[in-house]
């Protein structure tokens, strides 16, 4: 068997997948094209097909990864992607096939840049980025099925700034990976929205930029790349 | 025939959607439901006649409706129409729409609803009926027929529901009976008459429309001749969000002459028309290309009945090794022969319909299954490795009596014990209760509906007999009330779906949606009964809709049904006479 990462964007209708979606979508992307997926073992197999970082329902994405592992016969990795162009959904558009090898690579995020407009008064969300600079720590509460938890936002969101773009206010920021997690877009739209006092309503995030550490040979050399057709 | 094939979408701009409609998006639950963007979507930009087809639920279920992706795909591919589709909001976006001022707009261009010059809605059954007005006032289309403009498209309304239409009457411009794949060119054509008053009278004269004041009733239901020779839908949309259904879908065959007496399937789509093995196969390795499924369902009302079912599925699992085939519906009374023939390598669970608990009313209703017979097929369903069994039943079926509920926690129980002795706990048996309501063009459509009262009684008497090791899941009877009183609703009834829709009745076949209070409220507003359990005297669907199966075959089987008498399947030699074939409409069995 053999590793293939699967550069693709995700952006027009398909942005408004959910996670699960998406990889269902890349999964039978590749059967469309003919490209087998290679089965796990047991009584239930399933194609073996990660996507290493996760995009929040209504976000697009111009350089998104899929790490798929693919039969030893499959043919080279240049026809099967211009297979899966043609066989892919709208909005989902496959960028780039690297052949990895035999090791399962795990490509780990360590930095990403996303935008997204927000509605609301321009210049309190502007006061409300300038006090996010300004504070050595922003505590928040985060809750979910597995419990609560608290983190400091000023450990994994960074880069927080805000420009006044057509029709409204546009937001940027980078969120940092480390070993215990990161940050989520909302959490940070939610503190500056609560600051600026207008409703937390985001709407066309894009992920902008991500920066991968372990990335395998071909995508580029060292950390700190990008992937890139 | 000439190719219409649609533009490829292309790639989406930094603007997409417009922020208007983003803003939305952002707020809604699952807000792919409202983008489209599935595996060989259509786009015709500039297209003329724009057509909308729409089913008046969400998208996940609207999406998995075979009839539509036969619309869908025959309008885009094979005329010169533009095809798009519409689904009902979820409250939530509907509310924000409201809100925000946003009409309705369809997947593919994200343009209003209302500029197209056809709206065509399959209607599946009443309780998606105040859907329907919610769709119309969401897109800002009039909702009485009688009240729209130049502007307005024409609003059409077909599927299976309007075998008696009247309880949509006043909201339809005109009504299409039958199978449609035939008509749709002479439905596009009809559409460049210049005006709408025009266009009207030129689809009035299209063969199984009726157009109120310009078709005098009552309308033939129409017969797709050429079912047997065409191939299925070979391209059909494929969601990028999880539908209901997620499989390839070649339907085998069309209508059922098994005769169940309830059944208003069975007698609708009579009669029966077999696809040739040869095209089966070859739709099936076609579409699983197209689809990209691991799956291929042979669909028909009766998918064992299909006389190359085992070549199909033979040939099927030779092309495509590893590929699951499922069958939607299996009888009974052949199930036990055929899971031993094609239940290898299958996995999950499957649905038996005994329907009824005594082999006295088994027999009334036609479904003439013995004891013996189905505890082979329980047998054999685990014996076959599957690992679960839904079994189907009704109750408030005519002449049911009190013993006949027991006689069904009495097949739950030898049911149970095979699970228990043949599965050996890695198996789950359930059992789905249904309200049986009478509906129009069946033998049973002058019989009173059960009734609330009589529903609920015997659906603790099931309860309370049922063992306890099997999980039993019941309808909701309050919407089965409903749905018995629309189901052979007559002139006005459209008042009361109105009404109740303005009392705020939305997806009333969603348990956490269905309202009971917005339809009592209508009810008493308009002084009539909610699912009055007396005899219907009278068939005012028959006004409108001739079915093609003759009164006289229906009333005939009433008769037997009061004897027990079984009515073979005339697809094994014995015409019943049901009146159905005739001027060029014939059965098509394989030979």
């Amino acid at each position: 068997m053999t590793w293939w990462l699967l550069s693709f964007a995700r952006r027009g209708p398909a942005r408004y997948l959910s996670h699960l979606d998406t990889s269902r979508a890349v999964q039978r992307t590749f059967a469309r094209a003919g490209v087998p997926i290679a089965l796990s073992q047991g009584m239930r197999p399933k194609p073996r097909i990660s996507l290493p970082l996760p995009l929040p329902v209504g976000a697009a994405g111009s350089e998104e990864l899929a790490v798929i592992e693919v039969p030893d016969d499959v043919p080279g990795s240049a026809a099967a992607l211009r297979a899966l162009r043609a066989a892919a959904p709208p909005g989902l558009e496959p960028l780039a096939v690297v052949v990895a090898g035999a090791e399962h690579p795990r490509p780990q995020a360590r930095e990403v840049a996303y935008a997204c407009r927000v509605e609301g008064d321009a210049g309190a969300l502007g006061a409300a980025v300038e006090r996010y600079a300004r504070e050595a720590s922003v505590v928040r509460e985060r809750v979910s099925p597995k419990g609560r938890r608290t983190l400091d936002l000023k450990d994994y969101v960074a880069a927080v700034a805000t420009d006044a773009v057509a029709g409204g206010t546009e937001l940027r920021f980078a969120i940092r990976y480390s070993a215990d997690g990161a940050a989520r877009p909302q959490e940070l739209i939610d503190l500056i929205a609560e600051w600026a006092g207008v409703e937390p309503v985001m709407y066309g995030l894009e992920r902008r930029h991500i920066t991968w550490k372990g990335l395998p040979p071909g995508l580029g050399s060292g950390d700190g790349r990008s992937v890139s057709s | 025939m000439t190719a219409h094939a649609p533009d490829s979408p292309g790639s989406f701009s930094e603007g997409y959607p417009r922020s208007e409609l983003a803003r939305l998006l952002a707020r809604v639950t699952r807000p792919g439901r409202y983008t489209g963007g599935e595996f060989n979507v259509r786009h015709k930009p500039g297209a003329r006649p724009r057509i909308v087809l729409s089913y008046p639920d969400v998208y996940e279920i609207g999406i998995s409706n075979p009839g539509l992706q036969i619309l869908y795909s025959v309008l885009n591919d094979e005329t010169p129409a533009s095809a798009e589709r519409a689904y009902c909001p979820w409250p939530d976006m509907a509310g924000l729409m409201r809100a925000a001022g946003e009409r309705l707009w369809t997947l593919e261009s994200m343009a209003p609803v209302a500029g197209c010059d056809l709206w065509g809605f399959t209607l599946p059954h009443e309780l998606t009926y105040t859907n329907v007005l919610e769709m119309l006032d969401l897109a800002g289309v009039p909702l009485h027929a009688t009240e729209r403009g130049e502007e307005d498209p024409i609003v059409l309304g077909g599927g299976p529901a309007v075998a008696d239409p009247w309880p949509l009457a006043a909201f339809f411009d005109a009504f299409y009976i039958g199978e449609v794949e035939h008509r749709l060119a002479a439905i596009v054509e009809a559409l460049e008459a210049p005006g709408r008053s025009a266009r009207l009278s030129a689809l009035a004269e299209v063969p199984g429309v009726w157009a109120p004041g310009r078709t005098e009733g009552p309308v033939r239901r129409q017969v797709f001749t050429a079912f047997s020779s065409t191939p299925p839908v070979l391209r059909p949309v494929v969601p990028v969000l999880e539908a209901v259904h997620d499989r390839a879908i070649v339907e085998v065959m069309r209508g059922c002459t098994a005769g169940c007496r309830f059944c208003q399937a069975g007698m609708w789509y009579r009669p029966v028309r077999e696809r040739p093995v040869d095209l089966v196969v070859e739709a099936a390795d076609r579409l699983l290309e197209e689809t990209g499924c691991d799956e291929v369902s042979l669909l028909s009302l009766s998918s064992c009945d299909y006389s190359g079912v085992h070549e199909a599925l033979t040939r099927i699992r030779a092309l495509r090794p590893g590929v699951r085939v499922s069958l939607p519906s299996l009888r009974i009374d052949s199930a036990a022969e055929n899971l031993s023939r094609f239940a290898a390598g299958q996995r999950g669970s499957i649905t038996l319909a005994p329907e009824a608990g005594t082999q006295e009313l088994r027999d009334a209703i036609n479904k003439g299954v013995d004891e013996a017979q189905f505890q082979e097929a329980v047998a054999a369903t685990f014996a076959g490795g599957f690992t679960g069994l839904k079994l189907y039943f009704m109750i408030g079926l005519p002449g049911e009596t009190d013993a006949d509920v027991a006689g069904i926690a009495r097949m739950a129980a030898r049911a149970g014990s095979l699970t228990r002795e043949m599965a050996k706990g890695r198996a789950r048996l359930s059992l789905a209760v249904s309200s049986y309501v009478p509906k129009a063009h069946t033998p049973f459509q002058h019989e009173p509906f059960a009734g609330e009262q009589t529903l609920r009684r015997r659906q603790q008497l099931l309860r309370d007999a049922m063992p306890r090791n099997v999980r039993v899941s019941f309808h909701d009877v309050a919407a089965s009330v409903v749905e018995a009183t629309l189901a052979r609703g007559g002139p006005g009834s459209d008042r009361l779906v109105e009404q109740a829709w303005r009392n705020g009745a939305r997806f009333d076949g969603w348990t956490e949606q269905f309202r009971l209070d917005a339809w009592q409220k209508a009810a008493d507003t308009l002084g009539v009964p909610l699912g009055e359990s007396e005899a219907v005297l009278d068939a005012p669907w028959e006004a409108i809709v001739d079915a093609g199966v003759a009164p006289s075959f229906l009333a005939g089987e009433l008769v037997r049904s009061g004897r027990g008498e079984l009515t073979e399947d005339c697809r094994d030699g014995v015409c019943g006479a049901c009146g159905v074939c005739g001027a060029g409409v014939e059965m098509e069995v394989l030979g």
